[in-house]
């Protein structure tokens, strides 16, 4: 094992030591934002170091087994032994390097975004948190040590969303957020007991190595766990059904929707896919339902983020959309693919957000200025920033370029890979062929809204009203700086896994070979014919410029009016608006019924009526009346106590004479 | 420190001295004047505490018997001694308890205005008790304590309890009293159906285990009447409403020892003693069918009422309902794992309910509302109390990293080995805890203020902090190292489990054995 | 030729000596008669023969004790009209203590009430040499010589407070009901006599034995009569109707005395002439008693729930206790008896303590004392209210009490005679006593007085007696409670001596 690897602890502990640290502060001295500052940026910045370290060291190590690096037991019970022990591979160190990186970068952004706000050293404590439980996420070496990153950082998300808390609608997102991954959580929890019962061990080396021997391929048994593990999924990655949490997360700081609900917490589930890749290829049906939920996901949320105004929201939905596309990437056994649109993903919705973030920053401190209550975040409030907010603007289009799949950049590769890979599939299935449908079509929208929101929000004429105007400008270096870093990322970050056709094709997919090897035996063999491959590019190309034309060429930015007097929506505009209603949906057929449930059936009827009414208390009033009524027999009249005790005496002789 | 201790003959006189201890600190509470009272009874359970402390180096993990044995004849004409000893189970039933103790006198120290004497020289009569119920191995010895702490309880329930406290006392004693006279006619019964057979009448603990045999064709009265005792303190699903009442009226001290010891006492009745004297009536088919479905029931059940409870202290007591049903569960299942979990469990209720209830004394002592509406935003004025309230919080909801989760996470993966259904149910609990305490929390710690009473409550005191102090300390590292503990129960627990699981082979039937069908 | 201390039992100083303690009594009542008569009916004299019939209580308690641990026991084989047995002498110490509790407890109470009848500590002597006739008593003849001693003695003392109505009609009604009682109980005698050819209780015990004596209806009816004459005097139910109008109305202290000392004569009686008479013939009576003890747990315990009055609540308590005690008798067995000596013992001591804190209770020591006016009692006297609440608890039976020993005395005797069912109910019907024991304790430590002043006139001033049998009542039920051993023996030699065994051979004592 590589010394450095040794190290990876640390990597660890550091995060942590930032949340102690910079939590104490929050506590005793929240006005040393210097320190905290410092703090919660260094330890990223050093816990980076020691990754690359890491990374390097297994890169050049020959051996392709993973390290285990066993710290202490944690629950040794019977033949159960979960250790905090953990699993540094190819897999855990390109999350090691997304993770860190993109982190330290959304870190930096926050001194800026930040520095006004009075929990400043609360937000950096919980985010140097989450960063630590995301790392004992893709680093821990059994299921169990996985889902305690797993939790930790749903709950690092849950304080985050409603980091300002005083508001209820930041509070309730929070909350939302918890339980509906909470939902996934209990399907996690099932596969790993059923995991168990099958192999009678829960870290992944040993699950992995007996698999083979306790599950037939396509049996019900695996078939069920993946399909639970996947349950965790739609949780964690937010895909349908149980997204609907990550739009209102976007109740968090801009800087928190950058790192948490796009580059890092939400691709934990394509994280788990990617990593028990040989349970799922030893159950095609779980596969196929990943790949179907991921590419009606994709669709789905594009077609709502077409007619979203706040510049977030569309960002949100775009997330969800590109998630689906790592579902049916790692659904269709592609999982390299999945694996690289999820970083190259990371940079360019990183950038987005904090693109965004960088213009709501701007819009809040002009109606600051003004003490106008408007919306900061509704794109009808905006128009023409370019030319208050050039850099912003310019790697903006850049990340927008890359999302929409242009060719060149990452987006373009890494989406393409899993759209060919689905197509390759449909030699076997046509279902495969309608998923690359779905996909494609998906792709076009994709390229629509990210032109509309660049449209709206940084051309065509200014809604921000005359006062404001001139208090817009350019964020601070310390926000356009990480900026920069995550566009060249946007950029440039295809050159990871280039398609077969290119020169140097595919390094990714060689690095992530001895993770996935283990699969390769369960899946079919599914290549293209370069000829195939040339089209399907162009079919990508096409669609991506077609949808930034087709957004340039139809929406008309001069004609918008601000949010306060724009128009009602109506027809199928407003069912987008409205997501579908599946919110209201979800609310008045889950919610509602079951509050009902308990409050009036369970707790008012059964429990004080029916249990504690009638059969408590009753009990107790019955016995008392009958002493009551006892109680009169006790007339104090002589001859009746005569009759009383006659009765007795007859009663007891004839008992006797019997 | 072990050989220290046995250089002091530590194993010979603890647990005499800490059965002791209380009592004279109660008399010394009654003579000494009324304001220093709590002082004499703080420092009194912590002296306690400290000699308890000793058990957990003398305890030798590796043996799964009784240990630090003491028996002394009582009634010796009809076999009854006074014998008390410890095992793995009991171990951490004694060491809660001596832990709560002092915690639970520093939560009435400003709460409890009245009376003070009384009521602290009731607290060390109380600890007496509990102590005494979970190192008997007598039965009669048993059911002398398990009577007895009833009183105290009453007593600090009716007389510092709040608006109806009279009528959750008497109701408290009464459906205690229920179940536990039931328990003493079987407790005879089997007494003189032993000593007839046997002829050696004797309430010995391991005498009644050796020759339970004798009363097969008695067994299922008999494992009813005790069942019947166990499941109304436990309290499981449908024995439960006295808990509500009790917990609201009680002082917050109280509370923290009604949920964090007494409800524990049923479920080592069971593991103690209803299980073992009468394994076939326990696991038959029917039977154990019941009482999973029971605790199933609570936990969903449980959970559910709770989210809808307007008041703090019943959403806690109805959580408990939730949590306890883990616990039957684990034990019914049977499986290493899912008993040491159980155990677990036992301990982590202890811990977070105890700290809940404190944190809802600590606001009801500003603000002297439970209501959960009164509150809201109230983080900003006390962010201290927001983030270990949250934190306690999120330990009850079985977050990994906290107690909660190594002990529902041990039951459910042990319980799903053998009732797959019934934990697979179960494990649904976890949604909905995770419903109803953060929507609390969320109504008490977020939003906006309701009021501006709220916006300057004061923060945490010392005192407060130093009560809380040693709870979180114990949610982190059961939490995160749980290994010590879990090292001490498994000798006791695998021993435990081997001879339930030959009693149900007995019997023929497959419940409560681990069977791997996909090996 | 029988000796026995040198004295031969036939001759008339060796009964002298059998029966010294009732003599000694008897002497004791004669002389404070005596002085009554002499004396003009004021307090001094009142005192003075209340402190005269101590005495010699005392001095009866003292040989009876001597008796006790000299062994001193009858011949074997000699048909004697009253034992000499363990099981004599634990009642004789039962009535002494209660006779004397009363005693302390009156001192103060008669001044109090202006009841100025020094001949009232003379009837209570009287009415306990009946009771000590009775517990001795190993011939029917002799029995129902004592209990009618007894009852004429108590009829009077019920109505002792001549100016109360209530009290009057308490007297009365005892009296009708009692007469009425007598008749059957001595009509049973005469049938068994005609049955059995004779009327002691170990010749019946020996005919049974041997088979002879059929199980004729005239056996049976006169067991049943038996049953009914001295279940009439235990109030069990439903013979009981007369306990709660005669407990409420007459003085308290007698109230007491009868629901102790009467009732556990009472028991005496009928375990002797059913365990020792009969016991061999289980099938005539067990059943019926069984029937008894069901019925009179139910209604004593369920009745009592609906009082408000606590003297009537503790009068209905009584009876329920009379149920358990039933229990005990139903057994059958020696274990019973040992069950029922040591039950009544403690029953005894909780139930005189707490007419004992009750006779100071009342507004003005006046009847009607509802469980409220107990209110906030802890807080003016700590003390009462303490020693209340462990006569309560106590006879709620809870564990570190005397009450709690017997109770699971009597539960063991019940399981070991196979009575589970007795058993159950026995302990169901406890739970619902604690419907109205801890209203009692709550009124006491959990309310705030109601109206204050209301008792302030009687102020719960104890007497110096009444303090002393109130504190060391109080003291002895947590003792015995908490090291029951010794006691405990002592019943079982008291249980033990209703078997006689070897079987008595028959010697007919000649001159």
């Amino acid at each position: 094992m590589p010394p450095s690897v040794g190290w990876i602890w640390l990597v660890v502990l550091l995060p942590f030591a930032g949340f102690v640290a910079n939590g104490l502060l929050s506590f005793l001295k929240p006005s040393a934002k210097r320190a905290v500052s410092t703090i919660g940026v260094g330890v990223l910045v050093a816990a980076f170091g020691l990754a690359v370290a890491v990374v390097l060291g297994v890169a050049r190590d020959p051996n392709d087994a993973p390290y285990l690096i066993h710290l202490w037991n944690w629950l040794p019970v019977g033949d159960l032994n979960i250790g905090v022990t953990f699993q540094v591979d190819q897999l855990s160190s390109v999350m090691l390097m997304v993770i860190t990186g993109v982190g330290t970068l959304i870190h930096i952004f926050s001194i800026g975004y930040m520095r006004e706000d009075d929990g400043y050293a609360r937000y950096f404590a919980y985010l140097n948190l989450f960063i630590f439980f995301m790392l004992i996420l893709v680093l821990g070496a059994s299921f169990p040590l996985l889902f305690v990153g797993w939790e930790g950082v749903g709950l690092c998300s849950y304080l985050l969303i409603g980091f300002w808390y005083t508001e209820k609608a930041n509070a309730d997102a929070g909350k939302k957020a918890f339980i509906m991954n909470r939902i996934g959580d209990f399907g996690f929890l099932i596969a790993m007991f059923m995991i168990y019962r099958a192999t009678g061990t829960l870290n992944f080396t040993e699950v992995f190595a007996t698999a083979p021997q306790v599950f037939q391929v396509a049996g019900p048994a695996i078939t069920a766990i993946t399909l639970f593990l996947f349950l965790g999924c739609t949780g964690k990655s937010a895909q349908i059904p149980l997204y609907t949490w990550l739009p209102d997360a976007m109740a968090g700081p801009t800087p928190v929707s950058a790192l948490i609900h796009a580059a890092t917490m939400v691709t934990a589930g394509v994280y788990l896919v990617a990593r028990t890749n040989m349970l799922f290829a030893m159950a095609p049906v779980s596969s196929a339902v990943v790949a179907t939920v991921g590419a009606v996901t994709a669709l789905w949320a594009a077609s709502i983020a077409l007619k979203q105004w706040d510049i977030k929201k569309v960002l949100a939905y775009s997330t969800v959309s590109q998630l689906g596309y790592m579902f049916l990437g790692v659904g269709v056994g592609a999982y390299a693919s999945g694996v690289f649109h999820l970083v190259t993903h990371a940079f360019f919705k990183a950038l987005l957000f904090l693109g965004s973030g960088s213009v709501i920053h701007a819009m809040h401190k002009a109606y600051h200025h003004t003490h106008r209550h408007d919306d900061a975040q509704d794109m009808r409030n905006m128009g023409g920033l370019r030319h208050w907010m050039p850099w912003t603007t310019g790697v903006m289009w850049v990340a927008t370029l890359a999302i929409a799949g242009v060719p060149g950049f990452s987006g373009f590769f890494s989406k393409d890979e899993i759209l060919a890979a689905a197509f390759a599939r449909g030699q076997e299935h046509w279902l495969f062929y309608l998923l690359w449908v779905l996909g494609t079509v998906a792709a076009f929208l994709t390229a629509f809204y990210m032109a509309r929101l660049m449209l709206y929000t940084f051309h065509g004429p200014n809604r921000t009203g005359e006062a404001e105007r001139e208090h817009l400008h350019e964020a601070p270096w310390v926000m356009t700086g990480p900026l920069l870093v995550l566009a060249a990322g946007s950029a440039i970050g295809g050159l990871l896994n280039l398609p077969e056709v290119l020169p140097g094709a595919g390094w990714l997919e060689h690095w992530l070979a001895p993770v996935t090897s283990g699969s390769g035996l369960y899946l079919p063999e599914a290549a293209l014919a370069h000829g195939t491959e040339w089209t399907l590019l162009l079919v990508a190309t096409l669609l991506a410029l077609g949808g930034l034309y087709a957004a340039w060429h139809f929406l008309k930015p001069e004609a918008l009016t601000t949010a306060a007097e724009a128009p009602a929506e109506t027809g199928f505009g407003l069912v987008l608006n409205r997501k579908y209603y599946i919110d209201e949906i979800y609310q008045g057929v889950i919610v509602r019924p079951l509050v009902w449930l308990s409050d009036r059936l369970l707790w008012r009827t059964v429990d004080k009526g029916v249990i504690d009414g009638a059969a408590v208390n009753g009990s107790a009033w019955a016995l008392r009346g009958l002493g009551w009524v006892g109680s009169l027999l006790e007339s104090g009249a002589v001859g009746w106590y005569v009759v009383v005790f006659v009765t007795g005496v007859l009663g007891l002789l004839y008992f006797v004479a019997r | 420190m072990t050989a220290f201790l046995n250089a002091i003959g530590y194993g010979h006189w603890v647990l005499d001295a800490l059965l002791v201890l209380p009592l004279l600190a109660a008399l010394l509470v009654m003579v000494t004047p009324e304001r220093h009272a709590k002082h004499v009874a703080f420092w009194a359970t912590v002296v306690e505490f400290v000699v308890s402390i000793g058990l957990w180096w003398a305890f030798d993990p590796h043996m799964s018997g009784m240990q630090f044995e003491v028996i002394r004849p009582w009634i010796a004409a009809y076999g009854i001694s006074y014998h008390v000893g410890v095992d793995g189970i009991s171990l951490f039933m004694v060491l809660l308890s001596t832990l709560t103790m002092p915690l639970a006198v520093l939560g009435s120290w400003k709460y409890i205005t009245s009376k003070e004497r009384a009521y602290y020289a009731l607290m060390l009569v109380l600890t007496t008790g509990m102590l005494g119920v979970f190192m008997a191995l007598d039965l009669f010895l048993f059911y002398v304590f398990w009577e007895l702490m009833l009183i105290p309880m009453y007593f600090i329930i009716g007389v510092w309890g709040g608006s109806r406290r009279l009528y959750a006392a008497i109701k408290f004693f009464i459906y205690t009293f229920v179940g536990s006279l039931l328990m003493l006619v079987a407790i005879l019964f089997v007494y003189m159906t032993v000593g007839a057979h046997t002829g050696v009448y004797s309430f010995a603990y391991g005498h009644l285990l050796a020759n339970a045999g004798l009363v097969r064709q008695w067994t299922f009265w008999l494992f009813g009447a005790f069942a019947l005792a166990f499941a109304i303190k436990v309290p499981m699903f449908p024995f439960h409403t006295w808990l509500p009442d009790a917990h609201v009226e009680a002082p917050t001290a109280g509370s923290v020892i009604l949920a964090g010891i007494l409800l524990k006492m049923g479920t080592y009745g069971f593991l103690r003693f209803a299980i073992p004297l009468f394994p076939h009536a326990a696991f038959d088919p029917t039977v154990s069918a019941v009482v999973v479905t029971l605790a199933v029931v609570g936990i969903i059940y449980g959970a559910l009422v709770a989210m809808v409870q307007p008041d703090f202290k019943k959403l806690i007591a109805y959580s408990s309902v939730s949590h306890l049903g883990f616990v039957m569960l684990g034990i019914w299942a049977v499986t290493v794992q899912s008993v040491s979990g159980a155990i677990i469990i036992m301990i982590n209720h202890g811990i977070s309910t105890g700290a809940l209830f404190l944190l809802v004394g600590m606001i009801y002592e500003r603000r002297h509302s439970r209501e959960i509406a009164v509150y809201g935003g109230i983080a900003r004025a006390m962010p201290m109390f927001a983030a270990i309230l949250t934190l306690v919080s999120l330990s009850s909801i079985g977050l990994p990293g906290t107690n909660g989760f190594v002990g529902e996470f041990l039951v459910l993966l042990g319980a799903f080995q053998t009732h797959p259904w019934a934990a697979g149910i179960a494990t649904s609990g976890v949604i909905f805890a995770a419903a109803y305490l953060l929507w609390a929390i969320q109504r008490v710690l977020f939003n906006r203020e309701p009021d501006a009473e709220n916006a300057k409550l004061p923060e945490l005191s010392k005192r407060e902090l130093v009560v809380l102090a040693p709870l979180v300390a114990c949610i982190l590292w059961i939490g995160l190292y749980p290994q010590p503990i879990l090292h001490r129960i498994e000798a006791t627990t695998s021993g435990w489990v081997a001879q339930m699981q030959r009693a149900s082979h007995e019997r023929g039937s497959t419940e409560g054995l681990v069977v791997r069908d996909d090996r | 030729m029988i000796r026995l201390f040198g004295v031969n039992l036939g001759s008339p100083g060796g009964a002298a000596l059998a029966l010294l303690p009732e003599i000694l009594v008897i002497a004791t009542a004669l002389v404070s008669m005596l002085v009554a008569a002499w004396r003009h009916a004021d307090e001094r004299a009142q005192r003075t023969v209340g402190g005269l019939s101590l005495v010699g209580l005392v001095a009866a308690l003292v040989v009876v004790i001597w008796f006790w641990v000299a062994g001193l026991s009858a011949a074997v084989g000699i048909p004697q009209m009253v034992t000499l047995d363990p099981f004599r002498y634990a009642l004789d110490v039962v009535f002494l203590l209660g006779a004397i509790g009363t005693v302390l407890l009156s001192l103060g109470y008669l001044g109090r009430e202006r009841i100025l009848i020094p001949e009232y500590y003379v009837l209570l002597l009287f009415a306990t040499v009946g009771m000590m006739l009775m517990g001795g008593a190993s011939d029917l003849l002799v029995l129902f010589l004592g209990l009618e001693v007894m009852s004429v003695s108590v009829y009077v003392l019920a109505g002792i407070q001549r100016r109360s109505a209530v009290s009057a009609e308490a007297a009365l009604k005892y009296f009708l009901l009692g007469a009425f009682a007598s008749g059957f109980l001595l009509y049973g005698i005469a049938l068994l006599y005609g049955a059995t050819g004779t009327t002691n209780l170990y010749l019946i015990n020996l005919q049974l034995r041997g088979g002879a004596g059929d199980h004729g209806l005239m056996l049976v009816f006169g067991v049943a009569l038996l049953l009914v004459g001295l279940g009439f005097k235990v109030s069990a139910a439903p013979f009981h109707m007369w306990a709660p109008d005669v407990y409420d109305g007459s003085p308290t202290p007698v109230t007491g005395y009868m629901a102790t000392a009467v009732k556990a004569a009472g028991f005496a009686a009928l375990v002797r002439v059913l365990v020792t008479g009969f016991g061999d013939a289980p099938g005539i009576w067990q059943h019926l008693v069984f029937w008894l003890a069901i019925l009179t747990m139910l209604t004593g315990n369920l009745v009592a729930l609906a009082q408000r009055n606590v003297k009537r609540m503790l009068a209905y308590s009584s009876i329920a206790h009379a149920g358990y005690l039933l229990v005990a008798v139903a057994c059958g067995t020696a274990l019973g008896g040992s069950a029922l000596v040591f039950y009544v013992f403690a029953y005894t001591l909780m139930t005189l303590g707490a007419f004992g804190v009750l006779g100071v209770a009342g507004r003005g020591g006046e009847r009607e004392v509802r469980i409220d006016d107990l209110s906030g009692l802890a807080k003016r006297r700590p003390w009462v209210a303490l020693a209340m609440a462990i006569f309560m608890l106590s006879l709620l039976g809870f564990p570190g009490t005397a009450g709690f020993i017997g109770k699971w005395f009597i539960l063991t005797a019940a399981l070991g005679a196979g009575q589970q069912a007795l058993a159950i109910v026995l302990v169901l019907t406890s739970v619902v006593s604690a419907g109205y024991y801890l209203p009692v304790v709550m009124a006491m430590y959990m309310k705030d007085e109601a109206e204050p002043g209301t008792i302030e006139q009687a102020g719960y001033r104890l007497g110096a007696g009444a303090r002393a049998v109130v504190f060391a009542a109080a003291l002895l039920i947590v003792a015995f409670g908490v090291w029951p051993s010794q006691a405990l023996s002592l019943a079982n030699q008291g249980g033990k001596a209703l078997r006689p065994a070897p079987p008595p051979v028959i010697v007919l004592p000649k001159d």
